[in-house]
């Protein structure tokens, strides 16, 4: 028996993490839920990464030159990395995963971003030269996903592969253990590229439900949370062994209507419903003020928002004259609006789970009582929300959130030619000027002429009103305080979890071998 | 005869107080209107999370609705599906009860082995699935509790109607031709209602319960309608900020399943030494 700890100042100790759901598959390929990427991060490497300044840097590539007006992107790999069982990472393993990321019998959510790429050549163990059939912008970010061990893999079916429950990674934690539902655990690589990580030993447990993440969190079992805005402002004394930070998320949440419902086929019906919710009720009464009112598809952090859009005031006399322009009339015994004695009424779908959702919804229900329209909520475990309703286009209106990338190519959210079951525009939006600056937008690498498409389109898309933008959340989460090094960056607070460490003398876990 | 009843009935202090609890809370229920004091889905998000006081008496909810007033017209919702639900099964029970008792034979032998089958299946998920398919919503959970919930009682009825079929008086009124129908309306079913009545009371209180688990798990009534169970769900995320939004549903659910559940013991012991 001989203890790992305090080999170096600061080396040791274990980091208890909590996920809300399992995860689905340790292949950063394959998965495309929270909880999988969170540990995949840690697992594997990509070609590249964000540092923390929201910057491309090289990760598992030292280098890369783009040329030929940017259809060429040579990666310049680093040498000496070794694969958690020890053999050498070279250039045939990012052809094997670029080559997976295509082939259609995977099922990967991520092909269409290798879509353009014309050729992929292997020039040398260390280098590899991709051709692109046109310009396409978010290529060198889409080189950031995780690269997969080629001799790993040789064998099998890729889909059902063992490895994606037993991942074998280049990055600074090597897989443990995996138990279905209850944990996965990661040690520290001792040969990782960039130095083995001070924290010995990283913890997933699976705690489906916030509540009792929060019970858990008192009892200082867990290390970190993301706290709703009311559990971030729950007593004081909660804390007094937790860092608490707040910055504002890449995300935004929307509620958004099936187009193809006749009742939202009229832009004014659609604005008349901006005009009638107030996004202040919500952003103080559901986040607390920890959050920003909507007014697009961009958050406020990105260059590509553009700040000029005004929202919509909330205004129900202005509302009510709108529906009233689609030939709707107020009925003044019930306040409710008809017509051809059909009440205005439509049901909000939203998932079971998200608390600031569900409170939006029935504040939306009571704002839009107030305009004449009736309102039904239905909430719906997450599986079957996203499989019968959201992919079916079986709803009215929902109410999600979309996490994006730092670039802003939402391409597949937006444009006309995304529809079939299982893609992202599943509100059915057509509209041919958008389309255009979305193909210009990811076609175009210059970045004023960039900036310049992303704010049309977000004026575009405010205007047309497929979404009513609701808020940009903040991420709220919680570090126990024995952890040095966390801190705020643009990209969030674990950018740099690679050199967090814990003084010997507060070490909490021991590691026996 | 029913005096009798009643001073019997009176005597054991439970059921009584059981009875007297239920009594209150159909009053509150009928009257919600003039009981509560706002209005059960009115929002006030400045006052949102207060502790009870005399303004909210038992505080308020993550939207600054009246936990009180939602209470009170939560009841309408516990009461009504109780009795709707219970309604449902009793009919259902006591009918293929009487049936399959008196016939007997290939009819017995079907309805049992339903009854069996029945039984078999966790009827909890047996709910959830159906309601999974279904839209949820509070007829069809009552709907869905009252068509899971007769098999206890078919038996029952069946083992009453079995031993009755022997006796004198209906085989006497066989034997004067009387007419099925009569038979089973005015010789049988009045000496099978007894248990009936003890099983129904004693079911309500499982109705209830079942029907705050599928508020709780999201499958029952759906906001902004207030069902006990739903806001035990609601609460339970704020355990440790406010404490008031789980405990006072939960204690209500506690007491009305209680209540029923003394009042049912009660009627047992009293109806049942009648013989």
């Amino acid at each position: 028996m001989a203890c790992l700890a305090a080999a170096t100042a600061g080396a040791g100790d274990m980091y208890v993490s909590a996920a809300l759901g399992d995860a689905s598959y340790l292949n950063p390929v394959l998965a495309s839920d929270s909880a999988s990427g969170t540990v995949n991060d840690l697992v594997f490497n990509g070609l590249v990464k964000y540092d923390k300044d929201i910057r491309l840097t090289g990760d598992l590539a030292e280098s890369w030159d783009v040329s030929d007006g940017g259809l060429v992107i040579t990666f310049h790999l680093r040498k000496n990395v070794r694969w958690h069982d020890g053999k050498p990472f070279t250039a045939e393993d990012v052809r094997f995963t670029y080559e997976r990321l295509i082939d259609p019998k995977v099922k990967t959510p991520y092909g269409s971003d290798y879509e353009l790429v014309k050729s992929f050549a292997v020039v040398n163990p260390y280098t590899v030269r991709i051709t692109y059939r046109q310009k396409f912008a978010p290529a060198l970010e889409s080189w950031g996903m995780g690269i997969l061990p080629k001799h790993v893999f040789s064998q099998g079916d890729f889909n059902e592969h063992p490895a994606n429950r037993k991942p074998v990674g280049t990055g600074p934690y090597r897989f443990k253990e995996w138990k279905t539902d209850e944990k996965i655990v990661l040690d520290a690589n001792p040969d990782y590229f960039l130095g083995k990580p001070k924290i010995e030993r990283c913890v997933f447990r699976i705690i489906p439900d916030q509540a009792v993440q929060f019970l858990e969190l008192r009892n200082e079992s867990i290390d970190d949370m993301s706290l709703t805005p009311d559990q971030w402002k729950a007593y004081p004394e909660f804390f007094r062994s937790y860092n608490k930070f707040r910055y504002p998320a890449f995300m935004y949440t929307y509620l958004a209507f099936n187009l193809k419902n006749p009742l939202f086929a009229d832009k004014r019906m659609r604005k008349a419903i901006a005009f009638a919710i107030d996004k202040k009720d919500i952003i103080g009464g559901v986040l607390l003020g920890m959050g920003k009112a909507a007014t697009g598809p961009f958050p406020a952090q990105s260059w590509a928002y553009n700040p000029d859009v005004k929202d919509y005031e909330y205004d129900t006399t202005r509302a009510k004259a709108l529906i009233e322009e689609c030939g709707w009339q107020l009925n003044a015994k019930d306040g409710y609006f008809y017509k051809d004695g059909k009440r205005l009424e439509f049901t909000i779908l939203t998932n079971q789970g998200n608390k600031m959702r569900s409170l939006s919804a029935e504040i939306i229900q009571s704002q839009l009582r107030r305009a004449g329209i009736k309102v039904n909520i239905r909430i719906v475990e997450w599986s079957s929300f996203i499989h019968q309703f959201v992919n079916k286009k079986n709803f009215d209106a929902i109410i999600l959130g979309w996490t994006v990338g730092r670039d802003p190519d939402q391409y597949s959210i937006w444009h006309s030619g995304q529809q079939d079951e299982g893609q992202y525009n599943f509100i059915s939006y057509n509209n041919p000027a958008v389309d255009r600056l979305l193909e210009e937008g990811r076609g175009t690498f210059d970045q004023a002429k960039r900036t310049s498409i992303y704010h049309r389109l977000h004026r575009i898309i405010f205007d047309d009103v497929p979404y009513v933008f609701l808020y940009y959340p903040e991420s709220l989460p919680v570090i126990h305080k024995r952890f040095r090094g966390p801190e705020i960056a643009p990209l969030g607070v674990g950018w740099n979890f690679h050199d967090w460490w814990v003084p010997p003398a507060e070490q909490k876990y021991r590691l026996a071998e | 005869m029913i005096k009798l009843y009643f001073g019997r009935f009176t005597k054991n202090k439970l059921a009584f107080g059981g009875a007297l609890l239920l009594a209150a809370l159909t009053l509150c229920a009928l009257a919600a209107p003039l009981v509560a004091p706002y209005e059960p889905a009115q929002q006030d998000l400045t006052h949102r999370l207060m502790p009870p006081s005399a303004a909210h008496l038992l505080g308020t909810d993550d939207l600054g609705r009246d936990v009180f007033s939602r209470l009170v017209y939560g009841i309408r919702i516990s009461l009504t599906v109780g009795f709707v639900a219970v309604g449902i099964a009793t009919i259902i029970g006591t009918l293929l009860g009487i049936v399959s008792g008196y016939f007997g034979g290939i009819v017995d032998v079907i309805i049992m082995r339903a009854v069996d089958i029945m039984l078999c299946f966790p009827t909890f998920f047996l709910i959830l699935l159906v309601i999974a398919f279904l839209e949820p919503g509070i007829y069809n959970v009552m709907i869905v509790i009252g068509l899971t919930s007769w098999p206890g009682l078919t038996r029952l009825v069946r083992a009453e109607t079995l031993s009755l079929r022997h006796r004198e008086f209906v085989q006497a009124a066989e034997l004067l031709g009387l007419s099925r129908r009569r038979i089973f309306l005015v010789h049988i079913l009045p000496n099978v209602i007894s248990p009936v009545i003890v099983s129904a009371t004693l079911g309500i209180a499982d109705a209830i319960l079942t029907e705050s688990g599928l508020s709780f798990l999201g499958l029952g009534v759906q906001p902004p309608g207030s069902s006990w169970g739903q806001m035990l769900t609601a609460g339970k995320d704020y355990i440790y900020v406010a404490w008031w939004l789980s405990v006072f549903p939960g204690i209500a659910i506690l007491f009305t399943a209680l209540s029923f559940n003394l009042l049912g013991e009660g009627l047992r012991d009293t109806l049942h030494s009648r013989q």
